[in-house]
């Protein structure tokens, strides 16, 4: 009782030049809330990754030199621990900074290897008691001539607001590909229906003669299953092509802050190309499952 | 071969299309089924092949209580049911040949059968010349011929036939009723609802008559009236 593969191709072929326009339509508006969706979550990842040391409140960062002394470092800790204007403090040394490298740069292994932990300078993370500007400006600075100290480090203002900035737009993205998903699955829906509408007396006869549910069945899902899926691929790629053009731009304007910049590991965009091809065939399969289940009548 | 037992089928709003009708076929029995226009002709048929749902009662087909299937076995069940209709359900953009090997193709007979079958099927009605045709270019005769032969192309035990001759000229119409004869002496049963009392009244089978979906007649080699 196996249905033929060959008659599934050429049925569903036939089907979707048939209804050329609609089965286009289907998939550019699977392939714009899909890209739309996958932007917003790399742009989320991009962000939190290039915000990732500034979480929990810690306002500023104390770099020390790499090479910096034992002695010099107490002198900034114990400095630290004396001021009443820290509120919190915590050390990270180099093998932790080493560990944030490498969660940084987990998808681009070939930077990883060409560091090492005694490489990297240890530092200090600083919640200070008043998060004013100007407070914390005034705090950070006293510690920027302190021996060993190679630079210091704030969360601007700027940080603050990319990170609430983005935060708003990814979801009104979000929510604006979802309402798209859900129109690509209607228009999916709708097509699936015309196909057969356009079949309906070969889908008579098939059932006369004692064709099964699931042969009649199968071809249209397979339709909108294509759909889903073709709309996901050309997302996928619009992803790749958008990363890529970001990738180019940030690393001709900031090739000296390599840790500061926005990065998204090849591997987050790859996890996010996942989903959206199982979101896409998902859509697509469960779109032309309703109308199948509505229209055929089996 | 069919039985059923008092079975009541109605429509919504509507009289009873079939009245605690009780009637029992024999395999490779011909019988007719006569009776005006609402009188429950095509509802017995339908019944037959699960295209309907009786609301009382019990139908048997080849020893089966069909209202106990599920519903994935009712493909199964038409395999053995030919079809045949006043207005032929023929595919228009499928040739006669085409037309046939559907019926084959989509109950996933392998190819070597379909390749076998159909032009046997097709000398079998008498339509081996016109293999390649559109059914728009064929006869009403010759496209009811297709349509024979699709319904019987699988070698069903039940030919079931609703008004076959109702768009067919007299003459026509009795080449018709020779083939149904022809599959009916292969041992197939057939069960065909008719108006028409020339065929009735010529070939003598068994009749039942049906009147506002009560057996008013079961005569064997009956006349139309």
């Amino acid at each position: 009782m196996a249905i033929k593969l060959d008659y599934v191709v050429r049925e569903t072929g036939s089907n979707l030049r048939r209804n050329i326009t609609l089965t286009l339509a289907s998939i550019v508006t699977v392939m714009v809330s899909l890209a739309l969706f996958g932007v917003a979550l790399l742009l989320r990842q991009g962000v939190d990754n290039a915000t990732q040391r500034w979480e929990g409140g810690i306002e500023f960062v104390i770099f020390m030199n790499a090479e910096a002394s034992e002695a010099q470092l107490n002198a900034v800790a114990s400095d630290l621990d004396s001021s009443p204007e820290v509120g919190r403090v915590t050390f990270f040394d180099k093998d932790q900074a080493f560990e944030e490298f490498k969660d940084l740069f987990e998808g681009t292994p070939e930077i990883i290897e060409t560091v090492s932990p005694a490489d990297l300078p240890p530092s200090f993370r600083v919640v200070p008691v008043d998060t004013d500007a100007q407070a914390v400006e005034q705090l950070a600075s006293r510690f920027e001539r302190s021996a060993g100290v190679r630079e210091v480090v704030s969360a601007q203002e700027t940080i603050r607001n990319i990170e609430s900035l983005t935060d708003v737009a990814s979801v009104i993205v979000l929510i604006g590909s979802m309402f798209l998903l859900v129109a690509a699955a209607a228009l999916i829906f709708n097509t699936i229906r015309m196909a057969m509408f356009a079949r309906r007396r070969e889908i008579e006869v098939m059932k006369l003669v004692g064709a099964t549910n699931w042969f009649i069945r199968v071809p249209f899902m397979v339709e909108g299953l294509i759909q889903g899926l073709v709309g996901a691929l050309l997302a996928v790629g619009a992803v790749f092509g958008a990363n890529n053009l970001l990738e180019r731009f940030l690393s001709r304007r900031s090739s000296l802050q390599l840790l500061e910049s926005f990065v998204v590991a090849s591997s987050d965009v790859w996890r996010t190309s996942f989903l959206l091809v199982v979101i896409g065939a998902v859509v697509g399969t469960v779109g032309s499952a309703i109308a199948v289940s509505r229209f055929l009548d089996v | 071969m069919i039985k059923l037992e008092n079975v009541t089928k109605a429509y919504k709003g509507e009289v009873l299309a079939l009245h605690e009708a009780s009637c029992e076929i024999g395999k490779g029995e011909f019988v007719f089924l006569v009776g005006p226009s609402g009188s429950g002709k095509s509802t017995f048929i339908r019944l037959l092949n699960k295209e309907e749902q009786p609301d009382k009662g019990r139908i048997f087909v080849a020893g089966k209580d069909i209202g106990e299937l599920s519903s994935w076995k009712v493909p199964f069940l038409r395999r053995n049911i030919g079809c045949i209709f006043q207005d032929f359900k023929l595919l228009p953009t499928k040739t006669v040949a085409q037309n046939v090997a559907f019926a084959l193709e989509v109950i996933g007979r392998p190819k070597h059968v379909v390749k076998n079958q159909v032009p046997a099927i097709l000398e079998l009605v008498g339509l081996s010349k016109k293999m390649n045709n559109l059914p728009h270019e064929l006869s009403g005769g010759e496209q009811q011929r297709v349509s024979i032969a699709r319904a019987f192309v699988n070698r069903p035990l039940i030919l079931l036939a609703d008004e076959p001759t109702g768009n067919l000229d007299p003459a026509t119409s009795v080449g018709i009723m020779r083939l149904l004869d022809r599959i009916n002496r292969t041992g197939t049963t057939v069960v065909m609802a008719t108006h028409d009392r020339g065929i009735v009244d010529t070939m003598r089978r068994r009749v039942v008559e049906l009147d506002r979906g009560v057996i008013v007649r079961d005569q064997a080699r009956g006349v139309y009236e």
